[in-house]
């Protein structure tokens, strides 16, 4: 059949557009109907806003970071300032955008959507997990502004507990932070757990969803030992009870172990939901079966649970035992193994595809490029031998922000493209997309590439000031910090742009086959007029261009529906109707 | 081969260098497993990029064109690219753990230096009293490093040596390597140069200007490799890798005490260089982490706790002692204490050098 030109008999199936009153955006007005809503697709509005003014605050402390290396001994900070930006920078970026961006934005929008769900199994949890981020973040922000914090987000101590700066506000906001995470990890596992419709087998859900209950393993499991961590710390300070420091009779190394108890797992929080988006925005957009379904879902899994296990490598220079540095090298490695076969699978599914290089996809290509590079230098660190020269190094800042933000943030990014004519019911300029993502990706690997080298050179983190020789390297990245951040600008000006003088978006605009493509972009209220029939996500065979209309629709071919369920009463939570 | 093409691509350019010299005998072991590792990443990197670029422009099609398989698996496929990067995996973590293992079995009778670790500067013991910041070895001589802090957690790294600990403060850490190049020595009129040049201007020692130290000793960079705050990048000090015993002792001899004919005064001066009083404590009466020298001696200081007090000798000889029994109001509680570090005849080096920095005191 040649593109599409005409359909084949069967019921065509497509929503069309949403009329005025029944989508989410419109069918109730004022700003109370946004503060006290109960909507999971407006909560995961408002944290979509939220994170992203976190991320351009740590945008652009990195980029005064990355500005004063370029001449250190200029007048930009003094050391002491340095500290306190660099801590602010990653503090943000870990507890406040990184952590809650894809799952808690992302995620609140589309669990029960791409579930064929209403909403998620707590909406009032759900708003009150909204709210605590808020009010961390707020304290959190005004915390490190305030008074100052100079501990690196990492708190180690005895420096945290002896240093003046306000240690004790800030991990109170990160403690708080984290009841937010817990609570919509806890909402997404009882959601996927119970509100799949009928005919939604746990085989039968997207990998997001996959991805998505992973991560939400890890924080219900993970977050509380970084809360009790910080409770000790804070004891520790104001009672000068000895459990880290020697002064006292503690020890220092314990607290590294408990924190990166959590913290390791917190960074698979940071890449599993990333994950999940690739494996929607590779298979939609080359419009074929995701290739190893089983093995991408169970690899989520067991990256979740290996991923508790991994937490020493952050000590191999610490002074641990020989034996246990061992046990903890030979374990990382075990969890590189499932992250690299899903690179495999996503080259296999594009294999033999019919691949459209929309901005989704660009950031997707873009994402596996970047991340190949952080997961491959993991193996330099991995190693117990170079790792003793490259940890603590710059070799280390490129590694986890080729992994954070060449991985995480550029799924984001990517996700954000791909839902966003779902979410917001408006097209963007596909042109000024890609170019967004093209500078992203030449920005991202001219700050960072040349940090590899750094690193390999010997030259340290975390230092305000550097010896000569390693100048050049570092001007380097500096302009490519800018050319990232300019990237940045692109692709906010061509999203914020869309809304205003995009075209309408149509249900199905890349031909994907999970649940959300079969309600109107923006959804309505309660996502589905009917409930959706439930197929394999990823099976194109029904779905045809429209060329008349320029649109994807689903051609059903004459087969049973799966149990209709009408919803004629409106559910128990209709209270967030106004 | 593949390392030989590396080391070409290094050896381009200082600017472009890929790893600092390479002076120890742990230097052969991580830069070949790094090469080796860099060199499997590459090879897979490659074949996961060319077959994405490849793929992404092959595979494009038209809107509406039906994907040409709709294949959802293939078990053999999936084994074997499980299989066959796990046994280079393997390699790695076998040949990582090996030569990990030769870092960390200190050989008998090694030459011992003792290292205090403190904000921020470091302390290297010689023995019998002799105590400079720089780290002076001998090559081809396995060393033991016995590491202690006195306050935060520091790390000590030698990039050239590609040997890092950390040194944690209520615990002893020990590291070792063996260097094996020598780090040579300036000619005469240079150093004589550079030395009148820095007395004339009455500055310090310029490690980063002259490339070699005090005593014309060219040397590799000794860093902090863990966050310990504010001066955290300063908390540096050079490695000196001597030829033979003969010169390493005399280096060593010549910091044991002050010399006959040198003043309290001139060897204070010296300490409060070589002691890491200077990463603190300014000269000027430029604000640093500790109050300034400047004038000091028979000022009056107001006290974090207690009643104020004028600064007098039993006050100086206190602080250097105890440091965190009387703390200046504004100033923080980080000095360490350097008991049973410095002789009497050094504490009093260091008061007479104190009381020359106020009119008070002359
Ligand atoms: C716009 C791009 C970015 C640039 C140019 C940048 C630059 C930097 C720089 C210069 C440092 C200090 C390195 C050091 O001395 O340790 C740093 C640290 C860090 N960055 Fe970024 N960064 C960027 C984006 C991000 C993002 C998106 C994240 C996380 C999502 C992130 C997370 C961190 C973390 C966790 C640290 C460590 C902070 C610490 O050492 O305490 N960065 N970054
Ligand atoms: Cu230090």
């Amino acid at each position: 059949m040649s593109a599409g030109t005409t359909l084949p008999a069967g019921i065509v199936r497509d929503p069309g557009f949403p009329t005025q009153s029944e989508n989410y955006l419109t069918n109730s007005k004022g700003v109370l109907s946004w503060i006290f809503t109960l909507d999971h697709k407006r909560i995961g509005v408002m944290y979509l806003i939220g994170v992203s003014l976190s991320f351009l605050l740590g945008g652009l402390l990195a980029l005064a970071l990355r500005w004063h290396l370029v001449d250190p001994d200029g007048a930009l900070f003094s050391n002491a300032i340095y500290n306190q930006v660099f801590t602010l920078h990653g503090a943000i970026m870990v507890f406040l955008f990184i952590i809650p961006s894809i799952p808690a934005a992302l995620g609140n929008f589309l669990v029960p959507v791409m579930l064929g769900a209403k909403d998620v199994a707590f909406p009032r949890l759900n708003l009150s997990s909204f709210y605590l981020w808020i009010f961390g973040a707020i304290f959190f922000v005004l915390a490190l502004c305030g008074s100052g914090l100079d501990t690196g987000w990492t708190f180690y101590t005895p420096y945290s507990t002896t240093t003046d700066t306000s240690v004790i506000l800030a991990t109170l906001g990160a403690f708080i932070l984290g009841f937010s995470s817990i609570f919509t990890g806890l909402n997404f596992i009882v959601t996927i757990n119970t509100m799949r419709p009928p005919g939604m087998t746990w085989f039968r859900m997207p990998l997001f969803l996959w991805a998505t209950y992973a991560t939400s393993i890890i924080q219900v499991l993970a977050t509380p030992v970084l809360g009790i961590t910080l409770l000790l710390l804070i004891a520790e300070r104001t009672m000068q009870i000895g459990i880290f420091n020697p002064e006292f009779n503690g020890d220092p190394v314990t607290y590294q172990h408990f924190f990166w108890f959590y913290s390791h797992p917190a960074v698979y929080i940071m890449i599993l939901p990333a994950f999940g988006i690739i494996s929607e925005i590779i298979s939609v957009h080359s419009h074929k079966h995701i290739f190893g379904y089983r093995f991408i879902a169970y690899s989520s899994i067991a990256i979740a649970l290996l991923g508790f296990l991994v937490w020493g490598h952050h000590m191999f220079t610490a002074g641990m035992s020989d034996m246990t540095t061992i046990i903890f090298s030979a374990l990382t490695f075990t969890v590189s193994i499932p992250s690299a076969i899903k690179v495999f699978n996503w080259l296999a599914t594009m294999y033999k595809g019919s691949i459209s290089l929309t901005t989704p996809m660009c950031y997707a290509i873009s994402f596996i490029f970047l991340f190949t590079i952080g997961g491959l230098t993991g193996l330099h660190l991995g190693t117990l031998a170079t790792d003793q020269h490259l940890h603590d190094t710059y070799f280390v800042v490129a590694h986890f922000h080729y992994v954070m933000v060449g991985g995480t943030l550029v799924a984001f990014l990517g996700g954000l493209f791909h839902w966003w004519p779902k979410m917001f019911g408006r097209m963007y300029n596909e042109t000024g997309g890609r170019i967004s993502a093209l500078l992203v990706f030449l920005g991202f690997n001219l700050t960072f590439l040349p940090q590899f080298v750094l690193g390999s050179r010997g030259m340290p983190r975390r230092y305000a000031t550097y010896d000569p020789e390693f100048a050049f390297l570092h001007t380097m990245s500096t302009h490519g910090a800018t050319l990232l951040g300019f990237g940045l600008l692109v692709a906010l000006i061509v999203l914020l742009r869309s809304l205003f003088s995009g075209r309408r978006a149509v249900a199905n605009p890349w031909g994907g086959a999970t649940l959300e493509w079969n309600c109107t972009s923006p959804p309505p209220f309660y996502n589905f007029e009917r409930a959706p029939i439930v197929g394999d996500p990823y099976d194109f065979h029904d779905i045809e261009w429209d060329a008349e209309n320029e649109r994807y629709v689903t051609i059903e071919p004459e087969r049973k529906l799966a149990p209709e369920t009408i919803p004629d009463e409106a559910p128990a939570h209709a209270g967030g109707q106004n | 081969m593949l390392p030989a093409a590396f080391s070409l691509l290094a050896d381009y350019t200082e600017d472009y260098a890929w790893f600092p010299d390479s002076a120890s005998t742990f230097s052969e072991g991580v830069d070949s497993l790094y090469y080796w590792i860099t060199g499997i990443a590459f090879f897979f990197f490659v074949i996961v990029i060319v077959a994405l670029f490849f793929f992404a422009l092959k595979y494009r099609k038209a809107k509406g064109e039906k994907a040409t398989s709709q294949v959802s698996h293939n078990t053999p496929l999936e084994l074997a690219w499980s299989v066959i990067p796990s046994i280079f995996l393997v390699g790695m973590f076998i040949f990582g753990a090996k030569v990990y293992l030769d870092m960390r079995t200190i050989p008998d009778g090694s030459y011992e230096v003792g290292v205090q670790a403190f904000k921020w500067g470091w302390t290297m013991d010689y023995g019998k009293g002799t105590y400079h910041p720089e780290l002076h070895l001998l090559v081809n001589e396995p060393t033991k490093l016995t590491m202690r802090s006195s306050d935060v957690i520091h790390s000590l790294y030698v990039p050239a040596f590609r040997a890092k600990k950390d040194v944690v403060p209520g615990r002893y850490n020990y590291m070792w390597f063996e260097p094996t190049l020598v780090t040579p020595k300036v000619s005469d009129e240079e150093l004589a140069e550079a030395t009148k040049e820095v007395e004339e201007s009455g500055g310090t020692w310029d490690y980063d200007k002259y490339q070699f130290t005090p005593d014309g000793y060219k040397f590799y960079d000794l860093y902090c490799a863990e966050y310990c705050g504010e001066n955290h990048s300063e908390m540096q000090t050079v490695v000196v890798v001597h030829e033979t015993r003969e010169d390493l002792e005399a280096w060593v001899k010549k910091y044991s005490s002050r010399g006959d004919n040198v003043s309290l005064e001139a060897y204070g001066e010296q300490l409060y260089e070589r002691r890491g009083c200077s990463s603190c404590h300014s000269i000027d009466g430029s604000q640093r982490v500790g109050p300034s020298y400047q004038d000091a001696f028979g000022s009056t200081r107001a006290f974090a706790s207690g009643p104020s007090a004028m600064i007098d000798e039993n006050y100086l000889r206190e602080s250097i002692l105890y440091p965190k029994e009387k703390v200046v109001a504004g100033y923080a509680p980080v000095m360490p204490s350097y008991k049973g570090q410095l002789s009497d005849d050094d504490i009093d080096s260091l008061i007479a050098y104190i009381k020359s920095l106020s009119s008070a005191g002359q």
